[in-house]
């Protein structure tokens, strides 16, 4: 056999087979599509955190030119899942039940939707929202939590089940600390951010029939979005049709069914007409989730030459009064380093909010902030470098799960990340080195999250000029996964890319789980790679039969096509995909696979790591700080997209920037309302803040976390950027800030 | 308080809203001179929601990537809801709606602008450009192929955005500077963090000299 | 946003025409931030007049000064070579404000009468006696980080957001306006007005007058001048504190100063008296310190924004070093 032949080529860059679309305005998200009739809805929220609708008084609204309708708790259509209780039914909504919009006349939280209006353009509904009057009875609320925080609980699921990642964890004995040689003991406050994706939540509902429902809409999940609207409104599955081909950013924000979606479903029901319904940039701090303001209290014990001895983490999130949100916050903190003795103590509390979701990195980029931070301050106090800190307490082995790691190359990280961000130049004293008037410091902070892996299913058929084409219901938020699909597929089949198309965002496609924890190129990757395999099979069966004696044994692996031609191993014998599918009298052959995680699973910890370093300039006259490069190192197993997952990176960091340095949802709670929720006053990173970021990855794969290699990167990119960005700035300036941002106002 | 008021209130009492109250105010009649005598005394006598919806609107005339457009809007609309809902150029994308993300930049006589800030009725007699049309036929601007190439974008969302800021960048003579650069794109935010790339960009298609 | 009238004008004379008998109407140009309180709610004309066609867009030096039409946009002031040339102060301040795409619409006349960023005043559901007079100032005991520490009332905290009325005040500018009765020229200064009983006025010009053009005496400031901004990220945010800073210099000597502050007051904050205590001291950072202090003399801070009352002199003490080359 020609070994070349057969070596799975490099992924090598690939420009986003989706570029053009997006370049040229031709690709079209959940608003873009254009209906006959349609119609456009605006919704009015609560202008109280806690109460009751008394009245609503909508004449001047019904009466305003080109209103259809004004709909709330008191004429919409009640949905047969409403009359549920507790919990809801469908995954992976938080657990409880997800505010039921227009059901009552109950206020949970401010800005909370209580009215739509429908007109036949969206102006004239924009403004005649603005004739709905509401008068309410207020009810005292509470949205602090700090003031608030002695009455956070432990989760349900942490209540339920003590081997739950919420549920309290010690590992050791318990009062380890109070003897370590070495305590340092800190609070760290992660505030509320936002999601923030440019395109504002959209959905355009269609009733196509009175039972048969078509949703144009901005989620992570077309086949959760499919299930739950089914739920919702007692229908059977493929009857309701989730179409989400272009995402415009989520972050997490899609992985739950919100309720300005239903709220736009129950529209068009009642006007029969589609109804196209955008939120406002305020309506997405209020509607559509957030990562949730966290409190930390951390204690870290060590000898004095750098063991950790113990390690205690307790948070508090805030979640809303009907939905527990949960994320793992704490979870790192278990496995990261190699101390003898953890406790962790997680707990949420309950607050006249709307729920949070998972935002990029969730949990663990919340946790690794006093995580690291911690870290880097122990290090400190013992005058230590942090990386050699994090060195000497490097974990071979998860010691939370008591398992080998499937692969970990955290190591090459460290050792890359110092090379290329210049860590030499660094010194231990805080302050001491200087680039004009401005302070430099460098910092650096580890992330890890778990190679997340679901089954997911590809149908793929291959015509025969060779060209490939797949479909799966899997959405792409940005990462790009129809070109890592494309790529894998490729590289499995030896078909060019410009060959294949990769059809996905659509729920009548194959099944496929959510774009979210760091999961699609894991679960869906090995789905391709089942399929291209699938479909090889096919040929050598069809190639054996046709007296093709030297296909009879091949294997998948033995046979790789170039342009239209099916070859076997080292030339020995190959054929014409044409002539094969003619003898055969078929067009095309296709297969549809299913890949799951399998048993791997239970017996190696499979994570993803990544090395953040960071180097910042600060004017120590006015606390501005400008991150002049950032440095990430991803152990994130085979990367099947180079250029699109150094983007990733790229954007992870980005997010790092923000979350260390300028987000800020800052809530007025005597109103229980926002006072940053737009983009001119929550402050996401702009092109001006954002520096040279050098990527780099080990590109070792992982096969025992699935086939294709790879262990995700989505979250990784982000969790541990902001540490390294605080901790930096501690460096340079001996500030050592515990609550994000790291504004202006904080350092001088 | 245990009553509240919700107060959606504008500084001003509120107006006349239903359609009879709005065309018996004899201001907004004088003013709406363009509107045509028919449809005007159509309206007076209260016929149907068709001609009144047609009295409500202003007649506007401009240039869209090229070709000559003959529109009747609300004098309320803005250029980028007449791009995106009327139109159907969709390219041009509302990410805030309130000119804090530069999503939705077009260029109105050459120049960069926010379409979410502009009223359609005031781009009378001028020539609008939006991402639909940059490219020529089927050959890229140049900057979308370095938007590509450099991998300027990830969801795409504000991508039609910063290409057409990017452009004007480089005619303004601000992108000589990877600073400059970064200072004069920093109006189009992008959440999905592709600065860099878009940078990087930027400065191929200036030292390619870009034609614009 | 409430369906309105929407005329258009050619002439100074049409557009105050325009507003005649009708309170409620209001003179568009760029847009930039009316359209926006539009949107909200905010604010709700029943008329607008579109002074676009008026020809107030030149720029000009004559008679020792430069006149700057009131409808140039930001952007061809920022980048208008007399302007560079002559008042560099202009260029900076303008190009730290917004972002490149809202200068090319925004109008100098617009750009002075925007409106505060203040969130109280933006959101409809929360008290702002400059939005709704009689309904309280929610800042005054809320989330003050970005209001005022000097003129204050109990009425009002909010703040000024314009760059470039920080630079234009400190230059000396007037306002040359145009009203049913004629022209009048208002010192930049007295342009804009404390919020005192009446917030929901912020500047002293009449209902029916109109921005004709702002005008620039000549000065011996453009060698050192520098406009230093500090905000929450690297671009595209409204200042916590910005500084205008203009020196006269006679070699190392500082012959004539001009200082002002934005994000400080509900108008630009022009700083006389530290102005004097320049003159006539050797350009350093102590006499800059010096200066800083009687700068922030009556300065009054709220819940939290104390951070002002150090950051601003610090900002002042950076612009001057800035202004003198010691950078």
């Amino acid at each position: 056999m020609n070994e070349a032949f057969f070596d799975k080529k490099d992924y090598k860059p690939l420009d986003r087979v989706d570029g053009r679309l997006k370049v040229t305005g031709a690709a079209k998200y959940s608003a873009e599509y254009v209906l006959p009739n349609m119609s456009y809805a605006v919704l009015v929220g609560s202008t109280i955190a806690k109460g009751t609708i008394e009245s609503i008084d909508s004449k001047a609204a019904e009466r305003a030119p080109g209103v259809l309708a004004v709909i709330s708790h008191l004429n919409a259509i009640k949905l047969p899942s409403y009359q549920s209780k507790g919990e809801h039914p469908s995954e992976p909504s938080t657990k409880g039940q997800p505010l039921r919009v227009f059901f009552d006349n109950k206020i949970y939280s401010n800005d909370q939707p209580i009215v739509a209006v429908v007109a036949t353009s969206f102006e004239k509904a924009r403004h005649a929202a603005t004739l709905v009057k509401v008068q309410y009875n207020k009810e005292q609320h509470q949205t602090d939590l700090e003031a608030n925080a002695e009455k956070a609980v432990l989760p349900a699921s942490g209540k339920k089940n003590p081997k739950s990642p919420t549920a309290d964890y010690d590992r050791g004995q318990i009062d380890a600390f109070a003897n370590a040689p070495v305590k340092f003991e800190a609070e760290y406050v992660l505030p509320t951010e936002v999601h923030n994706p440019m395109e504002l939540q959209s959905i355009t509902a269609h009733w196509e029939a009175d039972d048969k429902l078509t949703v144009y809409d901005k989620v992570q999940g077309t086949k959760m979005t499919q299930k739950n609207f089914a739920k919702e409104w007692n229908l059977p599955e493929e009857n309701v049709k989730c179409i989400a081909t272009f995402v415009g950013g989520a972050f997490g924000n899609g992985l739950h069914n919100w309720p300005h979606e239903t709220a736009a479903i129950i529209a068009a029901k009642q006007v029969k007409r589609p109804v196209k319904l955008v939120l406002t940039r305020e309506q997405m701090f209020t509607m559509v989730g957030y990562r949730p303001r966290t409190w930390q209290k951390i204690q870290m014990g060590a000898t004095k030459d750098g063991k950790l001895v113990a390690i205690n983490h307790q948070s508090i999130g805030q979640t809303s009064t009907y939905e527990e949100f949960t994320e793992s916050t704490l979870q790192q903190t278990r496995m990261m380093y190699a101390s003898p003795n953890v406790s962790t103590r997680y707990r949420i509390l309950p607050l006249n909010l709307a729920t949070p979701i998972w935002m990029r990195g969730p949990g663990e980029a919340t946790g690794a902030f006093g995580l690291e931070s911690a870290m880097d301050e122990v290090a400190h106090s013992i005058d230590m470098d942090p990386v050699d800190f994090r060195l000497l307490n490097y974990t071979e082995s998860d010691p939370d799960k008591n398992m080998p790691w499937s692969t970990k190359y955290l190591r090459e990280c460290y050792d890359e990340g110092k090379k290329r961000i210049g860590w030499e130049n660094r010194k231990m004293q805080p302050g001491s080195v200087r680039d004009g008037e401005w302070l430099v410091g460098y910092g650096m902070g580890t992330g890890t999250f778990g190679a997340n892996r679901n089954s997911a299913t590809v149908h793929a058929e291959l015509d025969k000029e060779g060209n490939l084409v797949m479909h799966c219901a899997i959405t792409d938020i940005g990462p790009g996964t129809g070109t890592a699909m494309v790529q894998i597929a490729s590289n499995t089949t030896g078909i060019p890319t410009e060959k294949i198309a990769f059809h996905l965002g659509n729920s009548e496609f194959p099944n496929a789980g959510l774009q979210g924890g760091s999961s699609t190129v894991n679960s869906v990757g090995p789905a391709v790679l089942a399929a291209c395999n699938a479909l090889k099979e096919q040929l050598i069966t069809m190639a054996a039969a046709k007296g093709n004696a030297a296909f009879a044994s091949a294997k998948p692996d033995d046979v790789m096509f170039d342009k239209a031609e099916i070859q076997l191993g080292g030339k020995s014998a190959k054929l014409t995909l044409g002539d094969l599918l003619k003898q055969n009298n078929i067009e095309k052959i296709e297969t549809t696979n299913e890949s799951k995680p399998d048993e791997n699973r239970n017996k190696y910890s499979m994570n993803a790591f990544s090395m953040h370093f960071a180097k910042v300039h600060v004017h120590p006259f006015t606390g501005q700080v400008r991150v002049k490069k950032i440095v990430c190192c991803a152990d994130a197993g085979t990367i099947v997209s180079p250029k699109t997952a150094a983007s990733q990176m790229i954007g992870g960091a980005t997010g790092g920037i923000g979350m260390a340095l300028t987000e800020d949802a800052v809530m007025d709670h005597r109103f229980g309302r926002y006072v940053t929720k737009d983009l001119a006053d929550y402050h996401v990173p702009v092109h001006a803040d954002v520096p040279e970021i050098d990527v780099y990855f080990v590109n070792k794969p992982d096969l025992l976390a699935d086939p294709v290699g790879s262990k995700g990167l989505g979250e990784i990119a982000i969790i541990g950027v902001a540490p390294a960005i605080a901790n930096a700035v501690f460096n340079a300036t001996g500030k050592r800030i515990r609550e994000l941002p790291i504004t202006p106002d904080k350092l001088i | 308080m245990d009553k509240n008021q919700a107060n959606n209130r504008p500084e001003k009492e509120d107006h006349h809203e239903s359609r009879r109250d709005f065309l018996k105010t004899s201001s907004i009649l004088t003013a709406i001179a363009v509107a045509p005598v028919a449809v005007a005394k159509a309206a007076e006598h209260n016929l149907g929601e068709k001609i009144s919806a047609a009295f409500e609107t202003t007649p506007v005339n401009m240039t869209v990537n090229g070709v000559k457009k003959q529109l009747n809007v609300e004098p309320r609309s803005t250029l980028l809801d007449t791009l995106r809902e009327q139109l159907d150029l969709t390219g041009t994308k509302k990410g805030c709606d309130y000119g804090q993300c530069g999503a939705c930049t077009v260029h109105v006589n050459g120049q960069r602008v926010l379409s979410c800030l502009s009223l359609t009725v005031m781009h009378e007699g001028q020539e609008v450009t939006t991402i639909e049309g940059l490219a020529k036929g089927e050959e890229l601007h140049p900057m979308q192929q370095a938007f590509i190439k450099h991998d300027g974008f990830q969801c795409g969302y504000c991508t039609p955005g910063q290409i057409m800021s990017a452009v004007a960048c480089i005619n303004e003579g601000h992108a000589n500077n990877e600073a400059d650069i970064k200072e004069f794109m920093s109006g189009n935010i992008c959440r999905c963090g592709a600065y860099p790339n878009i940078v990087k960009a930027i400065q191929e298609v200036k030292n390619g000299g870009q034609k614009s | 946003m409430i369906q309105f009238q929407y005329e258009r004008a050619t002439t100074t004379k049409a557009a105050i025409n325009g507003l005649a008998n009708n309170s409620n109407a209001r003179f568009i140009a760029g847009g930039t931030n009316l359209v926006d309180l539009m949107k909200r709610n905010i604010t709700a004309p029943t008329k607008l007049v579109d002074i676009n066609m008026v020809p107030l867009k030149d720029i000009q030096q004559q008679n020792g000064k430069t006149s700057i039409g009131a409808l140039a946009l930001n952007s061809a002031v920022a980048d208008n070579k007399l302007i560079i040339e002559k008042h560099p102060l202009l260029s900076q301040a303008l190009n730290a404000g917004a972002s490149a795409q809202i200068r090319n619409m925004a109008t100098v006349g617009g750009n002075m009468m925007q409106r505060t960023r203040c969130p109280y005043f933006y959101d409809t559901a929360l008290p702002c006696n400059k939005r709704e007079p009689g309904s309280g100032c929610g800042a005054l005991e809320g989330l003050n980080r970005m209001h005022a520490i000097f003129g204050t009332s109990e009425q009002c905290i909010a703040v000024h957001p314009s760059d470039m009325c920080i630079a234009l005040v400190a230059l000396d500018a007037s306002v040359l306006v145009a009203g049913p009765k004629g022209e009048r020229r208002i010192p930049f200064e007295e342009f804009h007005r404390l919020p005192g009983n009446q917030p929901e006025k912020d500047n002293t010009l009449q209902n029916n007058e109109m921005i004709i053009s702002v005008e620039i005496p000549d000065n011996a400031f453009a060698k050192n001048a520098h406009y230093f901004k500090v905000r929450d990220r690297a671009s595209y945010a409204f200042a916590l504190v910005s500084v205008a800073a203009a020196l006269n210099m006679d070699g190392k000597v500082i012959k004539e100063a001009r200082l002002a502050m934005g994000g400080v007051a509900h108008k630009p904050w022009r700083l006389k008296e530290a102005e004097k205590a320049l003159a006539g001291k050797p350009a350093t950072e102590e006499t800059f310190r010096q200066a800083a202090e009687i700068a922030m003399q009556g300065a009054k801070a709220f819940k939290y924004n104390a951070f002002k009352l150090k950051l601003g002199p610090n900002v002042i003490v950076e612009a001057l070093k800035n202004a003198a080359g010691l950078v």
